[in-house]
């Protein structure tokens, strides 16, 4: 099992550098998140796969890679589409945790 | 911009609960249906979804075992059918709307530019008699006849243009700003120089013609001064022929002159008592509407205030409106004083001889004297003058016998 996880690290490493010497755009080749914050009280997210939970005080985004959670107060999601969407309210915290294991 | 996007496709609140709504809501951003103000209620979730998504949500909801109840319906796809409703309403619209495509067939103005001597008055009676009148039908109206008919009737116009800006006519003219020259007669009949009033010749300076004065000759009114009839005569002293030019000289002649002025004892003036009335009034395509009323007062006068709101203006409609002030007053009777009726009989006089100044007339001797009759005050001036004289008379024409005519004739061809 780590073996496994040793060799998706270095395949992962090494996809970087590659993009990082070609000036690729990272959130489109690799699937990564991306999050736009204004202050706390808004967050603009693209490239996630959809969501997982939804509370007035934690939101749960699963993206390709991993999940990313909101919390704090009265949030609420002013859109929703296939390619991003809008949460606003009070943003106290926001946390990435492992995708294969929440 | 967006809003109202939404607003004309139609969209719906909804409120989705059951087994997973979170599930809905990924899948439905799947399938390319916007969801937007979610928020979370109790045990389950409320969003707007376009109408078009609403009617692609029902295998969604099959698959995720949720619920969706209907919470709100906003847009046009809703709100027109309920309009439909209200008849009165759809019915004024539809008026209102015949009604402005009705009328814009219509000129509902004349706007002219650029007359400077000829009057708006002239203009619009021009107008009239072409038959090109305010509420006539755009269609009716040939613009290029009526440029062609503007320039036909006013020589002085170099050029028009007409066009049509809405129900508005605007024209525009030109003018021709040098003055028309009228052709003058090539042969001259021969004019004569005569005196227009008794006088004595002071100067005379002639340019063309034959003097029949000189200096100090006491001349009656209506004698010639300077002939335009020139005589040509044969070597034997008899004359041959005539020729006839207009006599042109500068003839100052000396005479009295007389100026009388009367002023009566009284005069009325106007006192305002200070009591006014307001009227209003709306003018609609010249026909005045006001509340009815009584005569306001036994003697009054009246201040006509109008103005045209500024839509109307720009529409072009006929409609005015306006106050009216009516102000009392008395005709009070005053009497002149001395005092007052000399300065005033002088200011007249003063008058009188400023006229006489810029005509060129010179005053060599001055007598006036200021009297009383019956009940006014009488000026009386006596003057010597020294005028330009010399008042225009066709010549009076000289038949020569036949057959010097014919000689004088082959003699000119010759020359």
């Amino acid at each position: 099992m780590r073996k496994n996880n040793d060799r998706t690290q270095k395949r992962e490493s090494r996809k970087e550098t590659l993009l990082e010497t070609l000036k690729l755009p990272k959130d489109i080749c690799m699937g990564a998140l991306k999050v736009t914050l204004t202050g706390n009280r808004e967050a603009w997210i693209e490239n996630y796969r959809g969501i997982l939970e939804y509370t007035e005080g934690r939101i749960l985004l699963q993206c390709k890679t991993c999940q990313v959670c909101f919390e704090g107060s009265r949030l609420s999601i002013d859109y929703y589409t296939n390619e991003d969407m809008k949460i606003s309210g009070c943003i106290c915290c926001v946390k990435y945790s492992d995708g294969m294991n929440p | 911009m967006v809003e109202l996007l939404k607003y004309i496709r139609g969209y719906l609140r909804i409120r989705v609960w059951g087994f997973s709504p979170e599930r809905f809501m990924n899948l439905c951003s799947n399938k390319g249906i916007l969801l937007w103000n979610i928020v979370r209620e109790g045990d389950g979730y409320c969003m707007n979804v376009n109408l078009r998504g609403f009617w692609e949500l029902r295998p969604i909801v099959r698959k995720t075992g949720t619920r969706v109840a209907v919470l709100e319906r906003y847009g046009l796809p809703f709100f027109l059918p309920k309009l439909v409703k209200r008849k009165v309403f759809v019915a004024g619209l539809v008026l209102t709307l015949a009604f402005w495509f009705f009328s814009s067939d219509y000129i509902w103005n004349i706007e002219v530019s650029g007359n400077y001597q000829i009057t708006d008055d002239m203009f619009q009676s021009f107008l009239k008699d072409n038959q090109v009148s305010i509420g006539m039908r755009k269609d009716g109206l040939d613009i290029e006849e009526l440029e062609k008919e503007i320039r036909r009737q006013f020589p002085q116009i170099t050029w028009a243009s007409a066009r049509l800006s809405g129900t508005k006519l605007l024209i525009d003219i030109k003018e021709n700003d040098a003055p028309i020259l009228t052709e003058e007669k090539e042969v001259s009949q021969g004019t004569d120089l005569v005196a227009e009033y008794d006088g004595r010749v002071v100067s005379i300076i002639v340019r063309s013609g034959v003097p029949k004065v000189s200096i100090g000759d006491v001349v009656e009114k209506g004698s010639i001064l300077v002939e335009g009839r020139i005589p040509i005569y044969n070597e034997d002293a008899t004359i041959r022929e005539y020729s006839y030019v207009d006599a042109d000289a500068d003839i100052v002649m000396e005479h009295s002159a007389s100026y009388t002025e009367e002023l009566p004892f009284d005069y009325v003036i106007k006192e305002y008592t200070g009591r006014e009335k307001k009227e209003h009034y709306v003018n609609i395509g010249g026909k005045d509407w006001k509340l009815p009323g009584d005569r306001p007062f036994q003697v009054y006068d009246s201040i006509i205030r109008e103005s045209r709101p500024v839509l109307f203006e720009k529409l072009g409609i006929p409609v005015f409106w306006g106050d009216v002030t009516h102000r009392e007053y008395l005709n009070v009777e005053h009497t002149y004083t001395v005092e007052e009726a000399k300065v005033l009989l002088n200011q007249k006089l003063r008058d009188f001889l400023l006229g006489l100044d810029e005509k060129g007339v010179q005053i060599i001797e001055k007598n006036v004297r200021i009297e009383t009759k019956d009940d006014s005050w009488l000026l009386e001036g006596e003057f010597l003058v020294q005028e330009p004289a010399g008042a225009r008379r066709d010549t009076e024409r000289v038949v020569m016998e036949e057959t010097e005519d014919k000689d004088s004739r082959e003699e000119d061809g010759n020359g």
